[in-house]
């Protein structure tokens, strides 16, 4: 979700095999570099494969060219590794957030085969990407501050997993400035 | 049976010298002079076209070449080497275009083209290219010249000459060089260059220039060199 | 040609020499949404007014509130077919309990009442979603929700068709309180719960393309019935 000169990210911490819940500390969201994060939705072993190929490719980038890498480039990091196997895909659907160097916030996801999408307001992925549509139409307004676009972004995600029976177990959000990162873990309901 | 032959060519004489790269740094002295230059708001590259025949038609090869929007290139020694290298360079530059969905730093091409120039330094059955490159280009980092010869390494330049007579050419850029330099007159000071070794009548049909500005690579028409020729 | 050859070289024309068959399908997913929502002394219940089939819009202005007596309305949305057939069945079982028992039924009667008639269908379901909303024997209002084959649940606010899922997360936060802490729980006013109707179905407007055009708003309390329109995106 973006803000004004400030971005968010979050996810819920359900690690599960269709209705069984294994774990409620699982970890969906990557930091890539300083003003750059990544979520997945998907198959966990999934996320963390793609997770390390990209945090490889992007680190080869940065040493090569002495520079952090764009978020929009990023993306297209993003989407050329998935279309790599257009064919036999990995079961992720990727969530971007990050500031470019003059802190203009961006967001966007693609799709399990690479197909890049970037808003101007938010974007969604998983199980509960309806109810999550439908929380962050009406939660998101332009120019949010940080602290009532962590607000905004805490009250979507946890409405939305408490109406998705497979989502939820706690929550966690990054608030995303030019010169702060903030990590917050949500308390939800555990059923 | 072919792998019988495919031994390294490049091989240390005793004295630890690689020989074949000296000899392809000799076929770079003795190419045709080019020039380049670098300013605060963009650069210049500049080279001698001469043919052997008045009957060659002389606007059907170019030395000097764009590879991307932003970046072009023109070379000293022999013209086949050039234009793979000038293949590879492009091809390199779209392959990271595609990946990325961003332009190529001017940095980033001449390492990658400069490394396959190693290469061909150190891999069995070939031989190294018989040219150096000016590639010229410009993005966010701003105006960049670099030299790239064939043993792979590669120089950011203020100005340089190749080719023949390079050493009065860096002479003379060395008197004539200053920083506060504008493009324009790089371009003059380019062409004042070539002239100093010049055989015979400088015709907008035996040189070719290139600029980087801010809006990326352009070779000039013959008319815009007929132009600058006539300010000199 | 062996018919899975044939398969396999005209995938579109799979059926190329093989049986034809046919199959009757008796349902079709008309889209819509309807949202209820209940207060101390009102029940409101609003619904979109576009009825389409797959990327089809058949019209614009065909409002899913029925009303079934003075003061309880119905919500439906799903298979238009069976809409129609629903609320006449409804009509004419109201307009028989009427001439039975020389009265109204109340909103609590209709409620149980919808149930069985949609059980009764168990194994050929009408293929509805329903809410019902109205004021109860003691003024209050009231919103009961129904699934197509008559498992029923007494809400205070409640969403039900194709945008139900945008829906009901928000009115969970907004109406229910839900992941709130430390907020005062004010009772909800009928401004208050048109305004969340209304910002709520524009949401969904933007997300789902089986809602929209515009909004039919139903306001019930015991001093009568007011409707309202209210215009949605039409793409």
């Amino acid at each position: 979700m973006t803000g004004k000169n400030c971005v968010a990210i979050a996810a819920d911490r359900r690690f599960g095999i269709q209705a069984q819940t294994i774990g409620h500390e699982f970890q969906r969201i990557y930091g890539m570099s300083d003003h750059l994060y990544i979520g997945f939705s998907g198959l966990a072993t999934d996320v963390t494969t793609v997770s390390n190929k990209l945090k490889f490719r992007l680190n080869m980038y940065m040493l090569r060219e002495n520079r952090e890498m764009k978020p929009e480039t990023f993306m297209s990091l993003v989407s050329s590794l998935l279309y790599e196997k257009r064919f036999g895909p990995y079961f992720v659907e990727p969530v971007i957030a990050g500031l470019d160097k003059n802190a203009k916030p961006f967001v966007g996801s693609l799709d399990l085969i690479g197909c890049p999408m970037i808003t101007e307001d938010f974007v969604v992925s998983g199980t509960a990407s309806e109810q999550l549509y439908g929380m962050c139409e009406s939660l998101w307004e332009p120019d949010l501050e940080a602290d009532d676009l962590f607000e905004s972004i805490s009250q979507a995600l946890l409405n939305a997993v408490d109406r998705d029976c497979v989502s939820g177990w706690g929550g966690i959000v990054y608030v995303i400035e030019k010169d702060k990162v903030t990590e917050k873990i949500l308390k939800a309901r555990m059923d | 049976m072919s792998e019988r032959y495919s031994f390294s060519l490049t091989t240390f004489s005793p004295s630890g010298k690689l020989v074949q790269i000296e000899y392809a740094l000799a076929a770079v002295a003795a190419g045709s002079p080019s020039i380049g230059i670098k300013v605060a708001n963009g650069a210049v590259l500049a080279t001698e076209k001469k043919y052997k025949s008045q009957l060659y038609d002389e606007n059907s090869t170019h030395k000097v070449a764009r590879i991307t929007d932003k970046i072009g290139m023109v070379y000293s020694g022999m013209g086949p080497d050039y234009r793979v290298l000038l293949r590879k360079a492009r091809k390199l530059a779209q392959e990271y275009q595609m990946k990325y969905q961003d332009s190529i730093p001017t940095s980033q091409l001449v390492e990658k083209v400069a490394s396959v120039m190693q290469e061909y330094t150190q891999s069995g059955g070939v031989r190294p290219f018989g040219v150096s490159l000016l590639m010229a280009g410009t993005g966010d980092e701003g105006p960049y010249l670099y030299q790239c010869d064939p043993s792979g390494a590669f120089f950011a330049w203020k100005a340089t000459a190749l080719g023949k007579n390079h050493v009065n050419g860096k002479t003379f850029l060395e008197k004539r060089y200053n920083e506060e330099m504008e493009l324009e007159d790089a371009i003059h000071t380019a062409i004042l260059t070539l002239k100093e070794s010049f055989d015979g009548q400088m015709t907008e049909d035996n040189i070719e220039i290139g600029v980087v500005n801010s809006s990326g690579f352009n070779r000039l028409s013959p008319s815009e060199v007929k132009d600058y020729l006539a300010t000199i | 040609m062996a018919a899975e050859l044939k398969k396999a070289i005209y995938p579109e024309n799979a059926t190329i020499g093989l049986p034809t068959q046919h199959r009757f399908d008796p349902y079709t997913l008309n889209g819509g949404t309807i949202v209820g929502v209940a207060g101390d002394n009102f029940a409101i219940l609003a619904g979109d007014t576009r009825l389409s089939e797959g990327f089809m819009i058949h019209s614009r202005d065909t409002s899913k509130i029925y009303k079934l007596t003075e003061k309880t309305f119905l919500g439906t949305c799903g298979f238009q077919g069976d809409v129609l057939t629903l609320t006449r069945l409804l009509n004419a079982r109201l307009t028989m309990y009427e001439f039975e028992h020389r009265k109204k039924m109340s909103s609590t009667a209709i409620s149980q009442m919808l149930s069985t008639v949609l059980y009764y269908r168990r194994f050929f379901p009408y293929y509805t979603f329903n809410i019902l909303a109205g004021i109860d024997t003691d003024g209050k209002g009231c919103i009961y929700s129904y699934d197509a084959v008559g498992n029923y649940e007494k809400h205070t606010y409640h969403a039900s068709g194709t945008a139900s899922s945008m829906l009901q997360p928000l009115l969970d936060n907004q109406v229910g309180y839900l992941n709130q802490e430390g907020v005062r729980r004010v009772p909800l006013t009928i401004d208050k719960a048109r305004t969340l109707i209304k910002d709520v179905f524009i949401s969904a407007t933007e997300r789902d393309m089986y809602t929209g055009d515009s909004l039919h708003i139903v306001t019930i309390t015991s001093d009568g019935v007011t409707e309202d329109h209210f215009p949605l995106r039409r793409d």
